[in-house]
């Protein structure tokens, strides 16, 4: 491109990516990014949905929410957080010194074609990792060299349930830029500045009239969706109030297997362990994903266990999202409404009427005392 | 049918509830496709159980894991199986983990589960599921996107496409008319087979790539009910350190073989590793290839007989030799 | 503020300089962090805690038992008991360490000051508690009477036992128990919340901190209430399984608060407002 052919391109807030032309943009873009794109699983049984980094043989998913969030780009599931190496003290070799390696490394990534509830989840996760009492690193610096181009949500079944959590299926909170899916193609919006790079390295014409007439019919609609029916207000003194009325718990939770799928699909469970893993004298400090459902999560090694059931475990699994962190977060649920754990679960436990039981038995408990 | 089914059950358990404390059965879910277990411990919450081709949970587990479901001084506990899961509770009772006194065992032919994510594969991907109902081997399902019908065996389980047991082998009450086999015991194995005609580097790559999916969330141990040790599984404790927290290959393929050697000879194909998986990995198909072996070596099949020592509880420290 | 300020996650380097058997399951190691300026500016609240790596094993979390004004090392008294526990136990002078800390809330002593202070501890609870009767001696005039009651299950599990006299000598009130009769030991045999009864200290203008097995700390607590002690003059440090140590990880939570990063002292005013999972 000559210079003067580039200066006469004009940096278009708004353009149109034919459904066709979609692998060759992105194939541009994974130059600049490490592009991540829903792709579904070949070897499965034609269903699970996941976020892959992109190549050109991937075939981008959009027609359902992905199995798996894109929690992983930010938070991988395993995450080296520095090197160790021991090596002989050159004054005493009968001593041993310790090399530290400090590991932060984030590329440039761009998330294409996560929901409004998958993003919504970072925006949660942020309260823990960004304005806690201390700043995690690691997930500032991925998630400052993150961007998101956000689909607008045009499905869900019936284990969704964003606009109850505060969000909804046109929520943008946390995006970069817009993506609305129309039956031609994909019309991408920037909404702030960090959008510009991306939008002109699609080098892609803007949309017809009409592509933005269809594309905004279907942000309005999205707009006018509500996606569930929990009401979660007074769910903090619910589960305050019944803390320790194991019956409701039992009603709930009798049937959990304490399994980690609830935990791992979900785009705000966050918790993780570290482990030091070692081969000779070299290793590394290991952050990976934990579970509040495992017995082992809170083991101590003296054997106690303040959670020694999956009753306590799974009470405290919906206390946190529902009840502790909304105290400890400005009233933040930690849900982003995406009905993973819903779908997801083995024996089909719903935490939305698991919420809805728990306020049902306290305001009955209030109402009698 | 399967109202009718449902119905007989609940004739049955409150004939039967005086001796009994507990009853594990299925209920409704969160939608008709989706059925969960529920425990019931008084007569009115009978009529909350329910038994059709969606009940896809063994329900066996919950006998034995920690918090187990037992039953007072002098009751029973109720528990209704399927064939798979009768032989659960077949290999449960032989390894001791049960008093087959302490069990009513509520038995139910079955014609095959239901993979709730192949329905709505074929109904389209995000719809909202009203009514789900089931005569002569087609389901019809009404849901937000209209009417959409498709034939029960388009829809099974992988696990129950290829079942030989489908009638509880061991019951106390039968519910429901004996099914015909959908594969003859001959055939159990064809897929193994199938496989293992492939090349060692196609079964290598095929294995890496459905493995790289695992998230670690044990789903497949924990529903396995007779994977017993699963708080102090050795997949999570660091004392001994067996394998490390990386998300590679090579630690997700140690988890998976310990968990299935640790089967090997007791499994009884139940299938509920490979239905509770959250991505999809057919982790039953390495349990499968196990029990091969099993049957070639030793001709037993796990959970049949519940007399009978399964081959690897054989060890005797005294024997002359090996 | 952590020694390492911008990684929260990175200890420090640190080499045992020397390792103090106290009892067959406790030890007592001493800590000097690598770089001189860090141990210089290591400055910490006595109950605030650090947690302890040994790099290949992992890292546990532990009171930091010296008192604040030593800068010549950092001092951890770790009793054996996991994985973690039982290669620091390995550990001799001139091994690495590393040090991520300090940690925590710490005791508010400022809020104890011309107050009447007993310290109740059992066994490994004694740790934490050494560090603020140390620091309340070094500010002896700040503080009214200090007494301790202290017990363990044999003579041989009292921790600490050389320094005793010197505590004595500064004006603490020591009263030792044991479980059990033993040859040679002249002091009370009775569990320690028996021993605080027959003590019957007066809740007036007093304090009372407590450490030890939850047990103990049970029934402790039981006793201080019937000598009239409100919830507001009863302190303790709580214990949990944790990882990061800085409220992030998620697993020592009660409710809301998270023990690592809000705790680990609470006062028994604190704990009933929060959900009882201990």
């Amino acid at each position: 491109m000559t210079p003067a052919k580039k200066a006469k391109k004009k940096i278009e807030e708004k353009i149109f990516i034919p459904q066709e032309k979609l692998n060759e943009v992105l194939e541009r873009l994974s130059k600049h990014f490490r592009v991540w794109v829903p792709v579904l699983s070949s070897s499965s049984n034609g269903w699970t949905v996941e976020f892959r980094p992109f190549t050109i043989e991937s075939e981008p998913f959009f027609t359902r929410q992905s199995t798996m969030p894109p929690k992983s780009v930010i938070l991988p599931q395993g995450e080296t957080l520095f090197q160790y190496e021991y090596v002989k003290n050159s004054d005493d070799p009968s001593k041993q010194d310790l090399i530290l390696k400090e590991t932060i490394n984030a590329e440039k990534t761009l998330v294409f074609g996560a929901r409004p509830c998958d993003v919504r989840g970072f925006v949660i996760c942020d309260w823990v990792f960004l304005r806690g009492l201390y700043l995690d690193v690691y997930y500032k610096s991925r998630r400052e060299n993150t961007l998101f181009a956000t689909l607008v949500c045009q499905d869900a079944d019936d284990a969704c349930f964003c606009s109850s959590v505060g969000g909804g299926p046109g929520d943008m909170e946390g995006s970069d830029i817009r993506i609305t899916s129309t039956s031609e193609g994909f019309v991408l919006e920037g909404l702030n500045d960090r959008a510009k790079e991306v939008i002109s390295l699609c080098e892609c014409d803007p949309p017809s009239e009409e592509q933005s007439r269809d594309a905004q019919r279907i942000q309005e609609e999205a707009k006018n969706r509500i996606i569930g029916s929990l009401d979660v207000s007074g769910s903090v003194e619910a589960v305050k109030g019944q803390f320790q009325n194991m019956g409701v718990w039992r009603d709930i939770a009798e049937s959990c297997l304490s399994c980690g799928v609830c935990t791992y699909v979900c785009p705000t469970c966050y918790c993780f362990t570290i482990t030091d893993e070692i081969q000779g004298l070299k290793g590394e400090r290991l952050r990976s994903w934990d579970s509040c459902m495992f017995h082992q999560y809170t083991q101590e090694a003296s054997g106690h266990n303040p959670r020694p059931t999956k009753l306590e475990r799974y009470r405290n699994r919906l206390g946190h999202k529902f009840c502790y962190f909304p105290l400890r977060y400005g009233g933040v649920i930690a849900c982003c409404g995406c009905g993973r754990c819903i779908r997801s679960c083995p024996v089909s436990i719903d935490i939305r009427s698991a919420v809805e039981r728990v306020k049902e038995v306290h305001s009955n408990a209030c109402v009698c005392s | 049918m399967w109202n009718e089914i449902t119905e007989k059950l609940h004739e049955v358990l409150r004939n039967v509830m005086p001796q009994v404390d507990v009853v594990l059965g299925w209920e409704r879910g969160f939608n008709p496709l989706r059925i969960k277990p529920v425990v019931v411990r008084s007569e009115k919450d009978i009529s909350r159980l329910v038994w059709n081709p969606f009940c896809v949970q063994n329900l066996t587990g919950y006998l034995v894991k920690n918090p187990a479901v037992i039953a007072g001084e002098g009751k029973k506990v109720a528990v209704c199986v399927k064939g798979c899961d009768s032989r659960s509770l077949v290999a449960l009772i032989q390894e001791h983990f049960l008093d087959r006194d302490r069990l009513l065992i509520i038995g139910v032919p079955c014609q095959g589960t239901i993979d709730w994510r192949l329905v709505m594969k074929k109904i389209g991907n995000t719809t909202t599921v009203f009514n789900a109902h089931i005569e002569d081997g087609i389901l019809r399902i009404e849901h937000s996107g209209g009417l959409e019908q498709m034939s029960i065996e388009s829809v099974l389980l992988r696990r129950c496409l290829r079942c030989a047991y489908p009638n509880p082998v061991i019951y106390d009450v039968l519910i429901g008319e004996t099914v015909t086999p959908r594969i003859d015991k001959s055939e159990l194995y064809r897929n193994v087979a199938q496989f293992e005609q492939k090349s060692l580097e196609e079964r290598r790559n095929f294995w890496i790539d459905v493995l790289s999916r695992c998230v670690r969330c044990y789903a497949c141990r924990n529903a396995c009910p007779l994977c017993i040790c699963q708080d102090w599984c050795i997949a999570e404790r660091r004392d001994p350190k067996w394998v490390t927290q990386r998300p590679t290959i090579k630690d997700i393929f140690i988890f998976h073989s310990i968990h299935a050697l640790h089967l090997a000879g007791r499994c009884t194909e139940c299938g509920e590793c490979e239905r509770v998986c959250p991505v999809g990995i057919p982790v039953m198909f390495i349990k499968e290839k196990l029990n091969e072996i099993n049957l070639r070596l030793f001709s037993y099949e796990a959970g049949l007989d519940p007399q009978a020592v399964p081959p690897l509880l054989t060890f005797n420290p005294h024997e002359a030799g090996i | 503020m952590l020694a390492s300020a911008v990684n929260p996650y990175l200890p420090e380097l640190g080499r045992v300089v020397e390792v103090i058997t106290e009892t067959p399951t406790i030890k007592t190691f001493r800590i000097v962090l690598e770089n001189t300026e860090k141990m210089q500016a290591f400055d910490f609240r006595p109950g605030q805690v650090a947690q302890l790596s040994v790099f290949g094993v992992g890292e546990a979390t532990f009171v930091i038992n010296s008192p604040p004004t030593c800068k010549d090392y950092l001092q951890f008294s770790v009793m054996r008991a996991g994985e973690v526990t039982q290669k620091i136990h390995q550990l001799v002078p001139g091994d690495p360490v590393g040090v991520r800390g300090p940690l925590g809330n710490g005791f508010p002593y400022e809020a104890m000051q011309a107050k009447n202070i007993i310290f109740i501890a059992g066994g490994i609870g004694m740790a934490p508690l050494r560090t603020l009767l140390l620091f309340m001696l070094e500010n002896r005039k700040d503080y009214g009477e200090i007494s301790l009651i202290y017990g363990a299950r044999s003579p041989q599990d009292l921790c600490y036992r050389y320094e005793i006299p010197n505590w004595q000598k500064k004006g603490v009130d020591v009263v030792l128990t044991v479980d059990a009769e033993a040859p040679g030991w002249t002091h009370r045999v009775g569990f320690v919340p028996t021993v605080l009864s027959e003590e019957a200290p007066s809740p007036n203008n007093r304090i009372a901190i407590v450490c030890g097995p939850p047990i103990m700390i049970k029934f402790v607590l039981f006793g201080l209430r019937e000598l009239g002690f409100e919830d507001w003059q009863i302190y303790t440090t709580l214990e949990k399984r944790m990882k990061c140590g800085i409220g992030i990880c998620g697993r020592c939570n009660m409710g809301e608060k998270f023990v690592c990063a809000d705790g680990p002292v609470f006062s028994m005013e604190e704990l009933q407002g929060m959900v009882p999972e201990l």
